[in-house]
C-alpha cells in the first residue's frame, strides 16, 4: 500500500500554508476548476442540475445498497464477454493478482493511464521490483512519476507544480532543451510516450463506472492516453475499488452528464471509452486478454457503517478539493495519503486506519461547500461530524483531555449564553480586548491566548465599530413592529 | 483462472458488511426488467421523434460539436464531403492517409478522392503481407486518419465508434488529424437515446456489446500544468466532422 503520512497533517499543513507558490496553485483551484464548474450548472439551469444530483444519488444508494448483487451480476457479464474478474481483499492481493498476470505472461513493459486505486496500492512500486518498466501516460501522473512525487489533485495530479518546475524537471530527466512552453511540454510528452504504447505488453486503466448489466469498463478522458492504453497493448487490466458498480448502461448517461462538469467545468470529455472484454476474433486490434481487479481494501468497513456509507457514491471528481477553503490553502500533499479535501478526510481514516489520521476529520470548517458541491449530495460535513464524535468518545488518552477541555469550553459557553445579564458583560469585555489588539481595521498576529492561533497565518477582519444588537436597540427594533 | 480471493468469499463479505440476504435487490431495478420488446419500443419512438425534427437535430449537432472543439463542415453530398476532405489534405500537406472501414466511403469514396490528388489513402486493414507492428508504424506515421460514426450524439458534440474491420481503434487516435464522415440518419439527440439504442442492440445480439465503444468529443486535451489548456497531447490536435445532410 501506498506510504501513509497522515499523521504529520498539521505540520505538513503549516507549511504549505506557508508557501506562497502552493497558495497560489491550490488556491487557483478554486477560480478555474470550481469557476468553471459553476459556470457549466448555470447553462444547464440550477433546476435539472438538481434532478441530475438527485437521480444520481438514487442511482448510487440503489447500487451500493445491494453492491454483492451487482458486483456478481457484473462478474458474469464481464466472463461472458471473455474477460476475468479477480477480486482482492485488500492491497497486497490486489498487487499480488496484477503480479501474477505479469509472471505468467512475461511482461516487460506497462503503461498506465490515470488510476487513483492504484496510487493507493502503491502498484507501480510493486511491478518495478518485479522488473516491469511502468510508464504513466497521462501528463499530470507523468509529471510526478518522472519527480518521484504524490498526486495533490484527484483530477490533476500535478496541480502543486509550475511551469518552471515542470520545464527543469523534463531537461534533467529526458535530456530535452528547457522550456517552459506548456504546448512545448505536452509534445515532449507526446514524443516520449508514443513508443512506449506501442511496445508496452500490458495496458493498465482504472474505471469511472462499471456497468453490471453489460459488463463494461467505462473510463471518461482526455488526453487519449487512455484509449491508448486501453487497445494497444496485449494485455488490458483494469484496477478499481468495488463501489464503482452501477446498474444498468442507462444509469451512465446522468453520471457523463454530472461527472466532467462536476470536474472541470466540460460538458463532456474529448473521450469517453467503454471497454467490454478482450477484443473480438472479428476484431483486428484490442487487447486479447482483459482482466478487472475489483479491490476492497478497507471500503467495506465505509459499507458497513451506516453513518459513512454514502462516501462511496463518491464519483472522484475533485469538486469538493476545489471549494475547500482548507484544501486551497493546504494542498494535497499535506493530507498524507491518496484522497485529498473533504471526501479524503473522511474515506483515508477509515482506510488507513482511524487512529493514523485523527487530525483529517478535524480539517474543515464545516462551511458545508462540499456538500452544496458534490454532483451526488454526498453530506460530508454530517460525516466529519460523526468521526470527530468517534474520536472523541474513542479511549485514546490524547483524544480524552482535548474533549474534557472542549467539554469545559462548551458548559462555559452554555453559561453565559443562558444569562442575558452575563452575555452583555461578557460582549463588552470582548469588544474591549479585541479592539486593543486591532490595528487598521485588522487582527494581525494576536498575542491573546485564544486569538493567536487564528491569527498566527491570516488576518482576521475586526469587528465593525456597532454590533449587531446595538444597531437592532437603536434602529431596526423600530419601525415595523 | 481467477487470481486473489474466490469470488463467493468477497461478495459474502461485501453481503455481511451490507447486513443483507444473499439474492436480488427488494426493489427491482426498472431498467434491468425492460425486455428487448420493450427496448425496441422505446427504440422505435427515438426514432421517430429524431427524424421528425432531423433539420433541427443537425442544426443542434453541428452547434454543440463546433463548441467541443470539432471543425464542423455540413456537405449537401458525397460530392461537397470528397472535396473538403481532399482540400484538408492538401491544406496538410499528408502523402498518406489511413481509413477506418465504414459503410459511408461507399457514398464518399475517399479512396479514389485523394489517390487524384496524390494522396495515398489506405484501409487500415492486415493482410498477408502487413504485420500488425508494420500497420501500426504505418498508421503513427500517417498525417490523416478517416473514419465514419456509428453514431454522432447532438446533447454532447460527440461522435460514437465502434468496432469494425482493421486497425479501427487506432485510426482515430494515432494520426495527428482526424476526419469523421457523420451520415444524418446516425445522428442522435441525447445521451440517453444513445444507451437504449445499445441496450437494445445488446439485448437481441445475444448479450454481446462489441469489445468497445468510444466518444469522441473534439480533440485530445489537457490542462495539467497549471490548468493551461492544450490541444493534442496523446491523440489528434485537430478533428474535423463532416456532416452529411443527406446521403
Amino acid at each position: 500500500m501506498a506510504e501513509v503520512t497522515t499523521r504529520d497533517f498539521a505540520a505538513a499543513s503549516r507549511a504549505a500554508v506557508q508557501d506562497p507558490q502552493l497558495r497560489r496553485a491550490f488556491g487557483s483551484a478554486g477560480a478555474g476548476f470550481d469557476g468553471a464548474r459553476r459556470d457549466a450548472i448555470d447553462e444547464v439551469t440550477p433546476e435539472v442540475w438538481e434532478q441530475w444530483r438527485q437521480q444520481a444519488r438514487s442511482i448510487k444508494e440503489h447500487a451500493v445498497g445491494n453492491l454483492d448483487y451487482y458486483l456478481e451480476l457484473l462478474e458474469r457479464n464481464v466472463a461472458a464477454a471473455g474477460g476475468q474478474v479477480h477480486f482482492a481483499a485488500d492491497a497486497n492481493q490486489a498487487n499480488a493478482i496484477v503480479s501474477e498476470i505479469v509472471r505468467t505472461r512475461g511482461v516487460k513493459v506497462a503503461t498506465k493511464s490515470k488510476s487513483m486505486v492504484s496510487e493507493e496500492l502503491g502498484l507501480n512500486h510493486v511491478l518495478e521490483g518485479q522488473g516491469v518498466a511502468v510508464f504513466e501516460t497521462d501528463l499530470g501522473e507523468y509529471i510526478i512519476q518522472l519527480a518521484e512525487e504524490t498526486p495533490s489533485h484527484l483530477v490533476a495530479p500535478a496541480l502543486h507544480k509550475t511551469r518552471g518546475e515542470v520545464a527543469r524537471l523534463f531537461a534533467d530527466k529526458l535530456g530535452v532543451p528547457y522550456s517552459d512552453d506548456i504546448e512545448e511540454m505536452a509534445r515532449v510528452a507526446r514524443v516520449a510516450l508514443r513508443q512506449k504504447f506501442l511496445d508496452a505488453d500490458m495496458g493498465i486503466s482504472g474505471a469511472n463506472f462499471l456497468v453490471a448489466e453489460t459488463g463494461t469498463l467505462v473510463i471518461v478522458t482526455n488526453e487519449g492516453n487512455g484509449r491508448l492504453c486501453t487497445s494497444a497493448p496485449r494485455i488490458h487490466v483494469g484496477i478499481t475499488g468495488m463501489e464503482k458498480v452501477i446498474p444498468s448502461m442507462q444509469d451512465l448517461a446522468v453520471f457523463l452528464r454530472l461527472l466532467p462538469r462536476s470536474a472541470t467545468g466540460q460538458r463532456i470529455t474529448s473521450y469517453v471509452s467503454m471497454v467490454t472484454g478482450p477484443k473480438r476474433a472479428a476484431d483486428e486490434d484490442g487487447p486479447e486478454e482483459f482482466h478487472l481487479v475489483i479491490v476492497d481494501n478497507g471500503r467495506s468497513r465505509l459499507l458497513r457503517d451506516p453513518a459513512l456509507r454514502e462516501s462511496l457514491y463518491c464519483i472522484r471528481c475533485g469538486a469538493c478539493l476545489n471549494i475547500c477553503p482548507v484544501y486551497q490553502r493546504v494542498g494535497g500533499h499535506a493530507y498524507g495519503w491518496v484522497y485529498p479535501g473533504p471526501i479524503g478526510s473522511i474515506v483515508t481514516p477509515e482506510l488507513v486506519g482511524v487512529a493514523q489520521a485523527k487530525d483529517l476529520p478535524n480539517a474543515s470548517t464545516l462551511c458545508g461547500a462540499c456538500r452544496e458541491a458534490c454532483p451526488v449530495q454526498i453530506n460530508i460535513p454530517r460525516m466529519l461530524l460523526h468521526l470527530r464524535h468517534e474520536l472523541a468518545e474513542s479511549p485514546d488518552s490524547q483524544r480524552r483531555t482535548a474533549s474534557d477541555t472542549d467539554a469545559l469550553l462548551a458548559r462555559g459557553f452554555a453559561a453565559v449564553m443562558s444569562k442575558p445579564l452575563l452575555l452583555k458583560v461578557a460582549r463588552r469585555l470582548g469588544r474591549l480586548a479585541v479592539k486593543s489588539v486591532t490595528r487598521d481595521g485588522k487582527i494581525g498576529r494576536s498575542r491573546l491566548p485564544f486569538l493567536s492561533r487564528w491569527t498566527a497565518a491570516r488576518d482576521l477582519p475586526a469587528p465593525p465599530a456597532r454590533s449587531f444588537s446595538d444597531i437592532w436597540r437603536d434602529e431596526l427594533s423600530r419601525g415595523d413592529r | 483462472m481467477s487470481l486473489g480471493i474466490p469470488s463467493a468469499d468477497f461478495l459474502a463479505s461485501v453481503r455481511d458488511a451490507l447486513g443483507r440476504e444473499a439474492g436480488p435487490p427488494a426493489a427491482a431495478y426498472q431498467h434491468l426488467l425492460e425486455s428487448a420488446g420493450e427496448l425496441e419500443l422505446q427504440a422505435a419512438e427515438i426514432r421517430r421523434r429524431n427524424a421528425g425534427d432531423l433539420p433541427l437535430l443537425l442544426d443542434k449537432m453541428a452547434g454543440t460539436a463546433a463548441l467541443r472543439g470539432w471543425n464542423v463542415q455540413r456537405a449537401g453530398g458525397g460530392e461537397d464531403a470528397l472535396d473538403y476532405v481532399v482540400s484538408l489534405a492538401r491544406r496538410l500537406g499528408v502523402e498518406s492517409a489511413a481509413r477506418a472501414e465504414s459503410a459511408v466511403f461507399s457514398a464518399v469514396p475517399v479512396d479514389a478522392a485523394l489517390a487524384g490528388a496524390g494522396v495515398v489513402c489506405w484501409p487500415a486493414v492486415y493482410d498477408a503481407d502487413r504485420e500488425r507492428d508494420a500497420v501500426r508504424r504505418r498508421l503513427a506515421e500517417s498525417g490523416l486518419g478517416i473514419t465514419g460514426a456509428d453514431y454522432a450524439i447532438a446533447e454532447t458534440g460527440s461522435v460514437i465508434v465502434l468496432p469494425r474491420r482493421g486497425l479501427s481503434r487506432l485510426v482515430s487516435l494515432l494520426p495527428p488529424v482526424h476526419v469523421a464522415i457523420v451520415r444524418a440518419q446516425d445522428v442522435i439527440d441525447t445521451l440517453d437515446d444513445l444507451f437504449v439504442l445499445r441496450r437494445l442492440e445488446y439485448h437481441s445480439d445475444g448479450g454481446d456489446m462489441g469489445s468497445y465503444l468510444n466518444f469522441i468529443s473534439g480533440p485530445s486535451r489537457t490542462a495539467d500544468i497549471e490548468q493551461t489548456i492544450v490541444v493534442g497531447v496523446h491523440g489528434p490536435r485537430e478533428v474535423h466532422l463532416v456532416l452529411l445532410d443527406k446521403e
